[in-house]
């Protein structure tokens, strides 16, 4: 197996906060690996721990314990840093530089020639969508051609590992499926990447695999085939009684064939039977369910 | 280096595009012009008004740009977060900090460089002959801005920018008392040599501020003035200026130091 793109192990963060310095411990011991050319969902409520492990990751924040590598040299080393892209959450810009000069500006970072910058600029900022607005500075950008921009500063070196956190927030549902197909087609491109969200159906839409963190712990990681379970939950069976709609949740146990002939029989149309499968929400919810049991 | 000159650029180019920079810049210069209305008030002084009052406008001006863009340089990139996204780009922290630095010290340069000019073309007007008086005297200016901008950079890394400029004023003026400083100290605490000593040491680590407005005063026991044509020399100036870069560079190691501990939470 190739080695792992991101590799995290026992990280740790603790924050000292106020006058008396009180310890909040945000990240307990994570460890996860991602491997090359996968999708993989960072998923966790609020507060979980998301921002300050990908912060870690980026360098932005110095872990308290633990070990956090990318490319296989530890954080931050720069050689790994010029093979990354990394879109932070809602991403803030300057705004008095417009949308082209950021994405040129993000390049020189990378010390790339003008040659390779200036076409790149404009290919990215077509694939985002933002050609039009090119020469508009940043203050007159929505939030959702702002995260689009951010998008496009974090593939100006043409990365190989993408690191995105929370990148569907804020966007409108045309939006965010924009990013999602961008998103598949870095993984058509054969580049990683490594997102966080909370919405859930993004992830599950993406994802290879996906860790789930709660209180700064994860809880499970893995395929999402492997994390769902492949049980029935129920059939979810909705009727049309003389135009009054009828939903009916049946238990694994009962027979639909039975229940719906019955129905038909009483003079109910059959509107959709739907059998409902474990989903992520569902995965998702046990955790943060287990865990608040568990306080 | 590029990706030095790319940050340095990048803030310079934030500077320029700063309304409220062009109104204090433009109240600079208006003041300097005034200087040739007030002159016209005086007996056969009008270029001595002007040149006071210019180089006065040039150093408090100055100052002021130093300090106003200095102490929000560091710190409203990590209130916007605008850094979030160019930390984990392949720069090192120290970089970042140099490249903001450098950008401001290109912005102030320009400033500096158009108040000289708005003063020069008054006293020209007046009957002014160019001389290597006026650009020493600028020199020692546009250092003292330097050595500011520095301080007032090394305060935006871990503090707020009222704080900051309060600081950076609050060490402006001590740094620019040093001569009255010593002698006050020197008469208040001639029973108490140790706390002579230790009040010496502590304006010794502030900057001398003193060393870059000389006109009026004495350097090395002689008036130095920049009417009288006894004014200080090149040697004086290149060591003035040795003096103001090297602190400059100590403060900015020292802020350096500090950000590149920081935790962007």
């Amino acid at each position: 197996m190739a080695d792992p793109v991101i590799t995290v192990v026992d990280l740790r963060k603790t924050f000292a906060f106020g006058f008396l310095r009180r310890k909040v411990q945000a990240v307990r011991g994570l460890t996860f690996d991602v491997r090359p050319g996968e999708i993989f969902g960072f998923v966790g409520p609020n507060g979980a721990g998301k921002t300050t492990t990908i912060k870690m990751l980026m360098g932005l924040i110095f872990p308290t314990a633990g070990t956090c590598m990318l490319l296989g040299k530890r954080v931050p080393d720069l050689g790994a840093k010029r093979r990354v892209g990394f879109l932070p959450e809602t991403p803030y810009f300057y705004e008095h530089l417009t949308g082209r000069e950021l994405v040129d500006f993000a390049g020189r970072l990378f010390d790339l020639p003008a040659s390779v910058r200036r076409p790149r600029t404009e290919k990215l900022l077509d694939l985002v969508g933002l050609t039009g607005a090119a020469s508009l500075p940043l203050r007159k950008y929505s939030k959702g051609m702002l995260q689009r921009l951010g998008l496009a500063q974090a593939l100006i070196n043409d990365p190989e590992v993408v690191v995105l956190d929370e990148p569907m927030s804020g966007l409108d549902p045309i939006g965010r499926k924009e990013i999602r197909d961008l998103i598949g087609s870095l993984r058509s491109e054969g580049k990683t990447v490594f997102f966080s969200s909370h919405i859930l159906s993004d992830v599950e839409l993406l994802c290879d695999r996906c860790a789930i963190i709660v209180r700064g712990e994860i809880r499970d990681v893995g395929p999402l085939a492997q994390l769902l379970s492949p049980k029935l939950l129920h059939t979810e069976v909705v009727l049309d009684r003389a135009g009054a709609p009828e939903e009916r949740r049946l238990t694994p146990g009962e027979d639909v064939d039975a229940f719906l002939r019955a129905a038909i029989d009483g003079g109910a149309k059959v509107v959709s039977v739907t059998p409902r499968k474990e989903h992520l929400e569902d995965l998702f919810v046990r955790e943060v369910e287990a865990d608040q049991a568990r306080q | 280096m590029n990706r030095i000159f790319a940050i340095a650029l990048n803030t310079f180019r934030e500077a320029m595009r700063d309304k409220l920079l062009y109104a204090i810049l433009i109240f600079a210069c208006l003041l300097i012009l005034s200087a040739w209305g007030i002159g016209q008030l005086s007996m056969h002084e009008e270029l001595r008004i002007t040149k006071d009052v210019g180089l006065g406008g040039i150093s408090v001006f100055g100052v002021i740009l130093a300090i106003f863009a200095g102490v929000n340089l560091v710190y409203k990139e990590i209130e916007r977060k605008t850094l979030y996204a160019f930390i984990p780009k392949p720069i090192h922290r120290w970089q970042f900090v140099l490249g903001k630095y450098l950008g401001l010290v290109l912005t102030l340069t320009a400033q500096v460089a158009l108040m000289s000019v708005v003063l020069w073309i008054t006293m020209a007007v007046q009957g002014w002959s160019p001389d290597g008086v006026m650009v020493r005297a600028v020199l020692l200016l546009y250092v003292q801005v330097l050595l500011v901008t520095a301080i007032a950079v090394f305060f935006s890394t871990f503090s707020t920018p009222y704080l900051s400029g309060l600081f950076t004023a609050g060490i402006f003026i001590i740094g620019r008392s040093t001569p009255d400083l010593r002698a006050l100290i020197l008469a208040r605490f001639k029973d108490s040599p140790s706390t002579a000593s230790a009040l010496n040491w502590a304006i010794q680590v502030l900057p001398d501020l003193h060393l870059f407005f000389v006109s009026g005063g004495l350097v090395n026991g002689v008036p130095a003035s920049i009417h009288a044509g006894s004014y200080v020399s090149w040697a004086y100036v290149a060591g003035a200026t040795g003096y103001g870069l090297g602190y400059s560079a100590c403060v900015l190691a020292l802020a350096i130091f500090l950000f590149s501990r920081r935790d962007f939470v």
